[in-house]
């Protein structure tokens, strides 16, 4: 029952429904939770191969900066959240129009 | 045994949370959610043995992530609360309507059959290897990758972490009014 398979269909139901919450969510915190999601998914990917499939740890690696990087994302995507708040009075995603036209 | 048990309540805790992230309403209870699929998935790194990154997920998503994720619901949740009184916080309409739920529900079937055709061919291919069921500690092994193969990539992490927090704070900082 674990095998690779197993992990793989985890990993894309993980990535559909992160997929899922960036498409029908129009709060951008909610839609950076989608983005989280997606990226947890990839991670897991990695270890599952790293360990299934390849002998060694290069998939932990890739695996932990990934969570760097997605810690950076998350902290320069809430920061540009809560400016846009403070400009417009609101987290909604269409009305984020400043550059339209 | 053991590890049976941890790897199927592990991925019932990541499925049914990420669920619940989709679905509910409040965005507050996302989040909450979200911290409770992220431990699923730390679960799952720990059966496949890889105690060190499964405690960094933990240290870095559940301790850091959701919590910034929380105080930016918090500080953006104010207006929402004055205007709509009737509904509190997180039950605004800015969470979807039947449109986009609709939108979302047809990409994500798509993609999911799509992909589940190339994992049925992709698993008959793959080399099966066998499995022994101990774990030997990684942290000394990943170390020492870190500072020799991949001590460059370490580097520039370092350098990314540097740039996104001045870039948070700049960003985040309150403006003079002109």
């Amino acid at each position: 029952m674990m095998s690779l398979a197993s992990y793989l269909i985890i990993s894309l139901i993980l990535f559909v429904v992160g997929l899922m919450v960036m498409i029908s969510r129009k709060n951008i915190v909610a839609i950076l939770l989608g983005i989280e999601l997606i990226l947890n998914a990839a991670a897991l990917n990695f270890v599952a191969y790293s360990r299934y499939v390849t002998n060694n740890l290069d998939g932990h690696i890739f695996s932990l900066f990934i969570i760097v990087i997605a810690a950076a994302e998350a902290a320069v995507g809430l920061a540009i959240v809560i400016r846009f708040f403070q400009i417009k009075e609101t987290i909604h995603v269409d009305e984020a129009t400043q550059l339209r036209n | 045994m053991f590890l049976e048990f941890l790897f199927i309540s592990s991925a019932v805790l990541t499925v049914s949370c990420a669920l619940g992230v989709l679905v509910v309403k409040n965005i507050m209870h996302s989040c909450v959610f979200l911290l409770g699929s992220l431990m699923g998935v730390a679960g799952l790194y720990a059966t496949l043995g890889a105690d060190f990154v499964a405690v960094t997920q933990i240290m870095v998503y559940v301790g850091g992530v959701v919590i910034l994720m929380l105080f930016a619901v918090m500080l953006t949740g104010g207006t929402d609360f004055i205007s709509r009184a009737q509904n509190l916080l997180g039950l605004a309409p800015s969470m979807g309507n039947k449109w986009t739920y609709g939108m979302g529900l047809f990409v994500g079937v798509v993609f999911l059959l799509t992909n589940i055709k190339l994992l049925m061919g992709l698993t008959q291919t793959l080399p099966t290897k066998t499995i022994n069921n101990e774990f030997p500690s990684t942290v000394t092994e990943i170390g020492h990758l870190l500072v020799k193969d991949h001590v460059l990539a370490f580097e520039i992490s370092s350098v990314l972490l540097l740039g996104a927090l001045v870039g948070a704070a700049i960003i985040a900082r309150p403006r003079k009014q002109n």
